[in-house]
């Protein structure tokens, strides 16, 4: 019963770390970091890096780079976190942020080609994708999460990328096209082509 | 009603159908089973992909993880640091005692032509990996590789002859350095300007292949693998690039590290090149002076004036020189064709490698000096040189116990760590430099690099200081602690480092270990001074 009413009391007690800060609210931790104080941007890198480094980690591919890329997403912050206007929620905002790192770096490691830029007609993509059957949830459900983790980090980057920043980011479309510098449009196409893709190679071998 | 298509069920499913089509698929979902098991099977996908991948891969299981993982990582490195550290100084000195064929020479990394390949070997890696990396920061690390390599250079100048045309050089390059912010900038692939393009200010301009072949009102600063100039520069030209072609006009000087700089155009002023192959083309005219530190020096064009080279090589002469000819190589060749209107003056280490043809005119004297390395410790300067320096060291050392016994000592003490201190000084030794550039691009900013750069400078000279007043203590065991009893102990210390230092192959290694150690003492003595005392 005590450990009922406690559960109720404190959210989500948290290990290690300051001690003053962990009690707080994420909006007045926030607010002390946009005032530059170096022990909030501690407190929102205790709680976010790991949300932070999951999405670096699946974007980029590699441990190194995805630590290199939390490194800087948390670096910036101390300038970036000024812009943040508390117009959609924080984790959304920060994921957006890291997102945007990665994406940067991806197109860096293809070296100014421009992975996300081909000029398709996203309507027409999605007419294409139609006529294809699709064996719906019901293959992927049945999955191991290992096993659909495996294969989503092993997707195209142009699938991965759409996919990792709408089901881990919880971006919406539109931000994931400002984000890409595509249409909208093209980002449903590729998320859905992303999603059969994903259910091709997750489909039991029919031999 | 006819049914909907799984795209958008699926982009109800995410939430992104408009709200009056949603409002309609919802009122058919109501009335159609397929399509229901449809949107539902869906949403279990979504709810499936999403949990699955908020199942973080284990080594992102908890921050904890994360940063112990880092550690080992950096400690790996570490080690890999040290052992590449360690190797490189045994193989120092296995090759500067090996005999190596003059062809093979610019492959030493441990000679000066060496060097120079190496260097412009690993900046062409660093730009060509790294260009599209670096585009926001790369004038500000262009500069910094660039003031980096200034300094070597000066080093390696100020120990020849051009001690003041070096020095020059260097003064100019950092006043360069500083505008730089103010500047046309263009980066990529392939950087051009095209034959009917002008461009009026300064440009930096930064790719794997720069061309130029129109006009440029300023200076041009190009950083490239390849830099072609066929147009015309009104000012300066600075080159950092694996091969620079100048075929153009350059009305101001010309700056170049390249690792091959040709000229075959016509440069209004003096050239200042540092290459591993500098030429100046039958069709190349330079209108004042050349001073140049190269592996290997050809010139078959026009010098107006003087001629001042640094090389590892062979200098070859066939064109006219309007004054003298200095030159410190392996070898020197003047053709039939040769004219020097000045004095030759040559610095070789074997006369048979200086060919002067019959035809070759010069007007002034021939001064060939044959240059044999004659062992350090029979020239009293040595001596003079060890002894102030070792004054200057007890000074250094008698101001520290003055100013910051407390520091001073507890540091002298912290040299007993042993294995911990110099694993810590071997990071610092070889961490600090790419910290110190990681600042300097990053956040705070090149002031407080530049600050950090002279500690660490300071802190590698009083490494040796710690560790001889350590090994003094350790040898005499004073049993009282004056100034005087610690002042003895230094003195000891050094005396004994000094002379070890000395010793062939030895030597290297444990003034390497020194470092590291007194390094590492310093470091982890800092870190303990900067923490709140706990007890009083």
């Amino acid at each position: 019963m005590d450990a009922k009413r406690n559960m109720a009391k404190e959210p989500q007690p948290r290990e290690g770390g300051t001690r003053q800060m962990e009690g707080l609210g994420l909006e007045s931790v926030i607010e002390r970091a946009q005032a530059h104080d170096a022990e909030a941007l501690g407190e929102i890198y205790r709680r976010y890096v790991r949300r932070v480094f999951g999405l670096c980690r699946y974007m980029l591919n590699s441990r190194e780079g995805a630590e290199d890329a939390t490194g800087e997403v948390f670096l910036k912050l101390q300038r970036s976190i000024e812009s943040y206007d508390g117009s959609i929620p924080f984790p959304r905002w920060l994921l957006r942020v890291a997102g945007n790192q990665c994406i940067d770096t991806l197109r860096r490691r293809q070296r100014g080609l421009k992975v996300f830029a081909e000029v398709e007609d996203g309507a027409a993509v999605l007419e294409a994708a139609s006529s294809e059957p699709s064996p719906l949830g019901a293959v992927i459900s049945t999955q191991e999460r290992s096993q659909v983790r495996d294969t989503i980090a092993r997707l195209p980057e142009n699938y991965r990328v759409p996919l990792l920043l709408r089901y881990y980011g919880d971006l919406s479309y539109d931000e994931i096209a400002h984000e890409l510098g595509v249409e909208k449009n093209y980002v449903a196409a590729l998320i859905f082509r992303a999603k059969q893709e994903l259910r091709r190679r997750l489909a039991p071998r029919s031999k | 009603m006819e049914c909907y298509s799984e795209q958008t069920c699926a982009l109800a499913v995410d939430g992104e159908l408009a709200a009056d089509e949603a409002q309609r698929l919802r009122d058919h979902l109501a009335t159609c089973r397929r399509c229901r098991e449809l949107v539902d099977a869906l949403r279990a996908e979504n709810h499936v992909l999403s949990e699955s991948l908020h199942e973080l891969p284990e080594e992102a299981a908890s921050p904890e993880g994360f940063f112990h993982r880092r550690r080992s990582w950096v400690w790996g490195d570490l080690a890999v640091m040290a052992s590449v550290l360690a190797l490189g100084s045994i193989s120092s000195i296995w090759f500067n005692d090996l005999n190596i064929p003059a062809a093979l020479e610019w492959f030493n990394p441990f000679s000066a032509s060496g060097r120079t390949n190496l260097i412009f070997s690993l900046f062409d890696h660093f730009a060509s990996g790294g260009t599209a990396m670096l585009t926001d920061y790369a004038a500000v690390v262009g500069f910094l590789s660039l003031l980096l390599l200034v300094g070597g250079i000066a080093l390696l100048l100020g120990r020849g002859r051009l001690r003041q045309p070096g020095l020059r050089l260097l003064i100019v390059l950092l006043a360069l350095s500083l505008p730089s912010f103010a500047l046309e900038k263009r980066h990529g692939e392939f950087v051009t300007v095209a034959a009917n393009e002008t461009v009026d200010d300064t440009l930096v301009a930064a790719g794997n292949t720069v061309r130029m072949d129109g006009v440029v009102n300023g200076d041009l600063l190009a950083f490239g693998r390849t830099v072609e100039v066929r147009g015309t520069v009104k000012g300066d030209l600075l080159s950092f690039a694996k091969r620079t072609v100048v075929s153009g006009n350059v009305e101001g000087r010309i700056y170049t590290f390249s690792e091959s700089l040709d000229l075959d155009g016509q440069l209004a002023h003096s050239l200042y090149g540092f290459a591993q192959s500098l030429r100046v083309n039958d069709r190349g005219h330079v209108g004042e002076g050349v001073v140049a530190a190269a592996g290997d020096f050809s010139l078959e064009g026009e010098v107006k004036r003087s001629v001042d080279l640094l090389t590892s090589g062979n200098a070859d002469v066939s064109g006219s020189i309007g004054r003298d000819l200095t030159t410190s190589g392996v070898s020197l060749t003047l053709t039939n064709t040769a004219r020097v209107g000045g004095n030759l003056s040559a610095r070789v280490r074997q006369l048979k490698d200086v060919h002067i043809a019959d035809g070759a005119t010069i007007a002034g004297k021939r001064d060939i000096q044959v240059h044999v390395r004659k062992s350090q410790f029979t020239r009293p300067r040595f001596y003079f040189h060890q002894a102030v320096w070792f004054a200057a060291a007890m000074l250094v050392g008698w101001l520290g116990l003055l100013l910051f016994p407390g520091f001073f000592r507890a540091t002298t003490q912290a040299v007993g760590s042993g294995w911990l201190s110099l694993a810590l000084g071997v990071g610092i030794l070889a961490g600090v430099p790419v910290a110190l550039i990681v600042i300097a691009i990053t956040l705070i900013g090149l002031p407080i690099s530049l600050m950090l750069f002279a500690v660490y400078l300071a802190a590698l000279y009083l490494a040796k200081i710690w560790v001889g007043a350590f090994l003094g203590r350790l040898l005499l065991k004073p049993s009282g602690a004056t100034k005087g009893d610690w002042m003895l102990g230094l003195l000891v210390g050094l005396l004994i480092l000094t002379i070890v230092g000395f010793i062939p192959y030895l030597g290297g290694l444990v003034r390497l270990g020194v470092v590291c150690l007194g390094l590492g003492a310093f470091a982890g003595q800092l870190y303990r001074a900067s923490r709140p005392v706990i007890t009083a």
